[in-house]
């Protein structure tokens, strides 16, 4: 089976002729040597010996790897854990400063509607302030034009008191200096009056 | 003994052939794992806020009251640039003193104030810079887009109120050249120049009238322009008698 069993095969030497031009050698029942049946023997166990040392090279770089995976798990598990531990950290102080973002909102609407009331509330007093300020300055026209009415109606009242004493003792005077007088009187009472009314008209608007 | 060499022979090559699938070493755990692109963080809720809580509509609407000769009166108006502000004719008419306070309560000074024949539209200068102006809209709206109406309705708080355009009418007033629109977003009296505007916050018209069924009148935003680019279009507002 092996070919360890079988003669030695004899080679023709260099530039003999091909083995085509001679008729081949023919095996003669010769005992192999005994060296070379060891040699066959041993090699067997040469090789299982190499396959043996490289399972166990093998064997012992799987050991290696396993070694070495079963730490670099470890290590990711660490890192994992505190990139979990630190995320829900970041989470927690996220929901933290989204409940202070949502509290600074509502205030941030509060004082936006509080400045809109008081920008409100302002423009309501500068509108009574003008109208206040309008009616004062109607007020003191009114007062102003009444003393000048009661002014005029007090001139009125002097100049008929003098006309009457003028014509208390008309024999005194001319005539018809008397009657300039008593029309100049009239026309300074009828001016009053006129005064009066137009003030009395205006205070009833 | 040929098939235990071919055992042999196998068994050789099936263990350099494992050899290939063996597992490799692992690589050593970095010291840090987070990812070196950050995620970005994009606020929600603030793309209309400013450094004081307002949105960009707020701002730029402002108040306007009328000492005037026959009486006080109140209206509201809107910036169009720092200096500009664009409101109704009727309510800087016949005034004596114009007073604009802003949506804060701050108190703008009045420097020129004109107005223009064509429409109930006027325009009203100032000195000190306005909080904020919004943009013009490219075109006039259209039935059914939504608007928003900003002012100060019977001179109380500035007030935001939402509608839809309803249509195109004529002006039942005769106040303004053309057609005007008819929006449904509810107005008071005060409401008078405020700004209505689109979805993104562009000016579409100007509210100068509300009709008995309570709908709003604007003009709209064409004849606005129109009237803003003549420059003869607005006269010196005349003083009040």
């Amino acid at each position: 089976m092996s070919q360890a069993s079988q003669p030695p095969v004899w080679q023709p030497p260099p530039g003999a002729p091909s083995p085509q031009a001679v008729p081949p050698p023919v095996p003669s029942p010769v005992p192999a040597p005994a060296r070379a049946r060891r040699r066959g023997s041993r090699a067997p166990v040469v090789v299982l010996t190499l396959l043996l040392l490289a399972a166990l090279g093998v064997g012992a770089y799987l050991w290696l790897t396993t070694v070495r995976w079963q730490e670099d798990s470890a290590r990711w598990e660490e890192r994992a854990r505190e990139q979990a531990a630190e995320v829900t950290a970041l989470q927690a102080e996220l929901d933290g400063v989204n409940a202070e973002l949502v509290a600074a909102r509502e205030q941030l609407a509060t004082a936006t509607g509080r400045i809109t009331e008081l920008a409100d509330e302002k423009a309501q007093l500068g509108d009574e302030t003008v109208a206040a300020q309008r009616y004062l300055d109607y007020q003191t026209r009114v007062t102003e034009a009444a003393g000048v009415v009661a002014t005029a109606l007090g001139q009125c009242t002097q100049a008929q008191s003098q006309l009457i004493g003028y014509l208390e003792n008309r024999e005194a005077y001319d005539p018809a200096d008397l009657e300039r007088f008593a029309g100049d009187v009239q026309a300074l009472c009828d001016q009053a009056n006129e005064a009066n009314e137009q003030l009395q008209q205006e205070l009833r608007q | 003994m040929r098939a235990l060499r071919r055992v042999l022979l196998a068994s050789s090559l099936a263990l350099v052939a494992g050899c290939g699938v063996l597992p490799p070493l692992p690589d050593a755990v970095p010291e840090d794992i987070a990812p070196t692109v950050e995620p970005s963080l994009v606020a929600h809720g603030s793309e209309n806020l400013s450094p004081d809580g307002f949105d960009a509509v707020q701002r730029m609407a402002v108040r306007i009251r009328n000492v005037g000769c026959a009486g006080l009166s109140t209206g509201s108006g809107f910036a169009i640039d720092e200096h500009t502000l664009v409101t109704n004719r009727h309510v800087v008419a016949d005034s004596e003193v114009l007073q604009v306070s802003t949506y804060d309560g701050r108190d703008i000074e009045v420097t020129a104030a004109s107005t223009a024949a064509l429409a109930d539209l006027a325009v009203v200068r100032t000195d000190e810079p306005l909080p904020s102006y919004p943009e013009l809209a490219d075109a006039d709206p259209t039935a059914g887009d939504p608007v928003t109406v900003v002012g100060y309705p019977e001179g109380g708080a500035l007030t935001v109120t939402q509608g839809e355009v309803i249509g195109l009418t004529t002006d039942p007033l005769n106040e303004n050249l053309g057609e005007v629109l008819v929006t449904d977003a509810p107005v008071e009296p005060g409401s008078s120049g405020s700004a209505a505007l689109d979805e993104a916050g562009r000016v579409i018209g100007v509210v100068y009238a509300k009709t008995s069924d309570g709908r709003s009148l604007l003009i709209p935003l064409s004849t606005v322009q129109e009237l803003l680019s003549d420059a003869g279009a607005f006269t010196d507002l005349p003083p009040c008698s």
